[in-house]
């Protein structure tokens, strides 16, 4: 589970460009639920995940997972309970490291590291099993470096690495607007496979409006920092692009042209 | 005909000292190594952290301590003045080339203070090179085994070290460090002590230096850290960076390589005075041959990313 008590955090404060990135956000997200985000750029989307991630420290208001207050944590100590795909298919992964090792590096993120040699064959005939279910043949290619990779691949592997050990909260950060639409259909299908199979609570931004439509069990809209919309249950069944594209305070062409 | 003869059997009658010397040096191109390579993070204490080993060991000597702990004591200084610059990095988000320079700046003042004079001759006392089987002390023979083995034995350790799951951490801070913070790791402690190690390799050098050359100077580090630099880039054209075994066989490789090649130079009528203008423009031009190459072919394609 997850919740956000009324998290507020402002940039360049007292300077002329202050700019209000969460003004008293509050959320929850219960226990296997998929949440899929929306809002207009600038709307406070990535600020929301960063807060959740530690990678951003809030002015105020509290981050709770599973009923612990993770507010004061860093990023590391988070990393624990959290995984999480970025946009940019070079930021998930180290590219100059092989598949198998990204692999271990995301299989250890919630335990202790020791001198114990890393790759081992048992773990190495896991990865195997975890990369097949992709289809991408990256299973043949553990011992290849990540930066040969395609984006695409790159980003499934991201997806898979986050999976992994089951998290408490998979944070999906746009983590499909940079491919292709073949890929991006690939990888998205892998994750709401993922999602499902494992029930995992977890929290989607997208500019996409037909993947708001077709994923998760709510839409969450944010706008100027704040939640400005939330549809669940039967009515985010029924609801469609064009409802929500009207929920958008500044309409622009491209939302529509990237549905 | 009679020069070639001259230059070549004064190189020859060289090899054995210069291989010794460049067994040594390794440590330092290791130092170097680490934090270049395997953490990204361009690092400059070596040029502290050599004399640094160098003097705390030439002081202990002097004071009658034995040599294993001389290098041991030393091995720690150069831990911490590494600890020292990635602390200076990470927590005043000052540049890691200036932290490196602060921090050898320093250096050269607690050199002076530890060793109270700028040289103290530490002849005649014993060192680890005493220890080597079957060999005369004094020789060079004693000094490429001592050093050797305690190169391979560095090596091996290493290079299971980085396989093993703190040390793919390690190398993960330095291949991403935001996906290796999302990754659960602690960036400061592995940088700290990434960095550290490093410098404590560098520190061993100069101690191993000082108990070869029979003396300590607190300028022996000069210039040393372009040294080690061209010999790391000799090593990596030879055995390339691909592999955790090769990334650490290249220090190793590149010293003994360089410091022959320096000694052919020498050997052949170079003004030693000249040496760091070629060292600098042969590592210059190892650095430009990337971009120079990309010039005349058409640009690398990127990966698009949106907006």
């Amino acid at each position: 589970m997850l919740e956000i008590r009324s998290a507020r955090k402002v940039f360049y404060k007292g300077q002329a460009d202050e700019k209000v990135a969460l003004d008293g956000l509050s959320l929850k997200l219960a226990t296997g639920e998929f949440g899929v985000v929306i809002g207009s750029n600038g709307a406070g989307k990535s600020s929301m995940l960063n807060a959740i991630s530690g990678a951003l420290v809030l002015d105020s208001g509290q981050i709770i997972i599973n009923g612990d207050d993770v507010t004061d944590m860093p990023v590391h100590k988070r990393a624990v309970r959290l995984a999480r795909v970025f946009q940019d298919p070079m930021k998930g992964t180290a590219a100059s490291m092989t598949v198998a090792e990204n692999m271990l590096l995301a299989d250890l993120r919630s335990k202790k590291r020791t001198l114990r040699q890393g790759l081992n064959a048992a773990r190495l005939a896991t990865y195997k099993e975890r990369l097949e279910l992709l289809g991408l043949g990256l299973e043949n290619r553990l011992d290849t470096r990540v930066e040969l990779l395609s984006g695409g691949q790159r980003q499934s592997l991201s997806l898979i690495m986050a999976v992994g050990g089951s998290p408490d909260l998979l944070l999906l950060d746009e983590h499909t607007a940079a491919l292709d639409p073949r890929t991006a259909d690939i990888v998205m299908k892998a994750t709401v496979r993922a999602v499902e199979a494992l029930k995992l609570t977890t929290l989607m931004v997208t500019h996409n409006m037909q993947h708001a439509v077709d994923f998760g069990h709510s839409v969450i809209m944010l706008d100027a920092g704040k939640l400005r919309l939330e549809i669940t249950g039967e009515e985010k069944a029924k609801v469609t692009v064009v409802d929500l594209i009207g929920h958008f305070s500044v309409k622009t062409d491209r939302m529509l042209l990237a549905s | 005909m009679d020069l070639i003869q001259t230059v070549f059997t004064s190189f020859v009658s060289l090899i054995p000292v210069t291989l010794a010397q460049s067994l040594i040096l390794a440590f330092v191109v290791l130092g170097i190594m680490i934090p270049f390579r395997t953490l990204n993070f361009p690092d400059l204490t070596s040029e502290g952290a050599f004399p640094l080993g160098g003097c705390v060991c030439g002081v202990l000597l002097a004071a009658g301590a034995s040599p294993l702990a001389a290098i041991s004591v030393a091995l720690i200084a150069g831990f911490l003045a590494g600890c020292c610059t990635a602390f200076i990095h990470l927590r005043f988000r000052i540049h890691t080339l200036l932290a490196g320079i602060l921090m050898m700046t320093m250096l050269y003042s607690i050199n002076l203070r530890i060793m109270g004079k700028s040289n103290l001759s530490v002849f005649g006392a014993p060192t680890v090179f005493d220890w080597a089987p079957f060999v005369q002390p004094g020789f060079p023979a004693s000094k490429i085994i001592i050093a050797g083995l305690i190169g391979a034995v560095v090596f091996i350790l290493l290079n299971m070290f980085f396989k093993t799951e703190k040390g793919t951490a390690i190398r993960a801070v330095g291949a991403n460090p935001d996906m290796a913070e999302a990754q659960g790791i602690n960036v400061w402690v592995a940088t700290i002590g990434g960095v550290g190690l490093a410098s404590a390799f560098s520190a061993t050098s100069g101690a191993l230096m000082v108990q070869s050359q029979g003396f300590a100077d607190v300028n022996m580090g000069l210039g040393i850290l372009i040294n080690g630099l061209a010999a790391l880039m000799i090593g990596e054209a030879i055995v390339g960076k691909q592999t955790v075994l090769r990334q650490l066989a290249a220090p190793f490789v590149g010293a003994v390589v360089y410091y022959q090649l320096v000694s052919f130079c020498l050997a052949a009528g170079m003004p030693p005075p000249d040496l760091k203008l070629a060292t600098g423009l042969f590592v210059l031009a190892m650095l430009a041959l990337p971009s120079l190459k990309r010039s005349r072919g058409p640009a690398q394609a990127r990966e698009t990313i949106r907006e």
